[in-house]
């Protein structure tokens, strides 16, 4: 199996835990992780080597919207971000999507299932990363997985 | 849903405090995998060994702020249930547990007021722990205390509702 770099984002180190327990949990690839403790943090340890990212949006300093942006805005637009959030609202879901450039969002507490659902497609038989799902078919974009994994 | 002057107010209006019942039974059962019951007339005035954990959704006008009083027990069976194992009760990552499971519960009753008119954004949570810890508010603003049980767990939440400074 190739090993995929994961840029593992969120404030609290028990979810960036329960995170990284899941990616291995699943066997989809093996995980070289990077952890970074906000937006702020992530952004800096950020690098080209970086494959998958999983972002936490409610975190201080810049939060997980603010650093998709500022990554998608660098143009690395084939990096997929998952956002791994508490927020849970549409207006929510439809904000990470379309202005913070989220390929996917799980809600909290996810579970292997759910994890699995939203991020299997971006893997390969290899466990490659398979690309982004980027699509023209926007409706098909995370919007309404996001709502089934929730 | 209008909110009238806090000061006008008696008690939190019945539809936010129903909605955010729903959101506590709706977070813990899906963290502890076993039915959670709201426990009807408890009082909830005991002192507290365990951890406090401390969050708000708010916006411009008005604040709901939600205050869990989790036994130490419960911290104990939520760590194990949440991350595995069972973390120590005085560690640094169990107030980062009991932070993330408000932080989550903040992110659910936010999404569910909304359903009634209150569209708020939840803060950044913060834990205490102590010993012999009683749970007082200041009592002028609208207060509901609620008393949460399953098998394995037994927690209080306090729900205030505030203007927004």
């Amino acid at each position: 199996m190739a090993k995929i770099k994961a840029l593992v984002v969120d404030d609290s180190k028990i979810m960036r835990s329960a995170v990284k327990r899941a990616l291995n949990n699943l066997m989809l690839a093996e995980f070289e992780y990077v952890e970074a403790k906000d937006g702020e943090d992530a952004f800096e340890k950020f690098n080209e080597e970086i494959e998958i990212m999983f972002v936490d949006w409610n975190m201080p300093n810049m939060t997980g919207v603010e650093f998709s942006q500022a990554i998608r805005e660098e143009g690395y637009d084939h990096i997929p971000i998952i956002m791994v959030t508490a927020e849970k609202s549409m207006g929510k879901v439809d904000k990470a999507l379309n202005e913070g450039g989220a390929n996917e969002y799980i809600t909290k507490p996810f579970t292997a299932d759910k994890m699995h659902k939203a991020i299997s497609g971006y893997f390969d038989d290899d466990g490659a990363i398979a690309g982004s799902d980027d699509g023209d078919d926007e409706e098909e974009k995370s919007f309404f997985k996001g709502i089934l994994n929730s | 849903m209008k909110l009238a002057q806090i000061d006008q107010l008696d008690r939190i209006p019945v539809e936010l405090e129903e909605k955010v019942r729903e959101s506590v039974l709706n977070t813990f059962e899906s963290i502890l995998s076993e039915k959670l019951e709201y426990v009807k007339e408890e009082n909830a005035d005991g002192p507290l060994n365990g951890i406090i954990g401390n969050v708000t959704v708010f916006n411009a006008e008005h604040t709901i702020s939600l205050m869990l009083a989790i036994p130490k027990d419960t911290a104990l069976f939520l760590s194990k249930v949440f991350i595995g194992i069972e973390l120590p009760f005085e560690s640094d990552d169990m107030g980062d547990l009991v932070g993330e499971v408000s932080n989550i519960l903040a992110g659910d009753v936010a999404a569910n007021v909304e359903k009634v008119g209150f569209r708020g954004q939840s803060s950044l949570p913060t834990a205490t722990r102590g010993s012999d810890l009683t749970l007082f508010m200041p009592s002028k603003p609208p207060t509901k205390k609620m008393k949460f049980a399953s098998d394995n767990t037994s927690f209080l939440l306090t729900m205030v509702l505030s203007e927004s400074n």
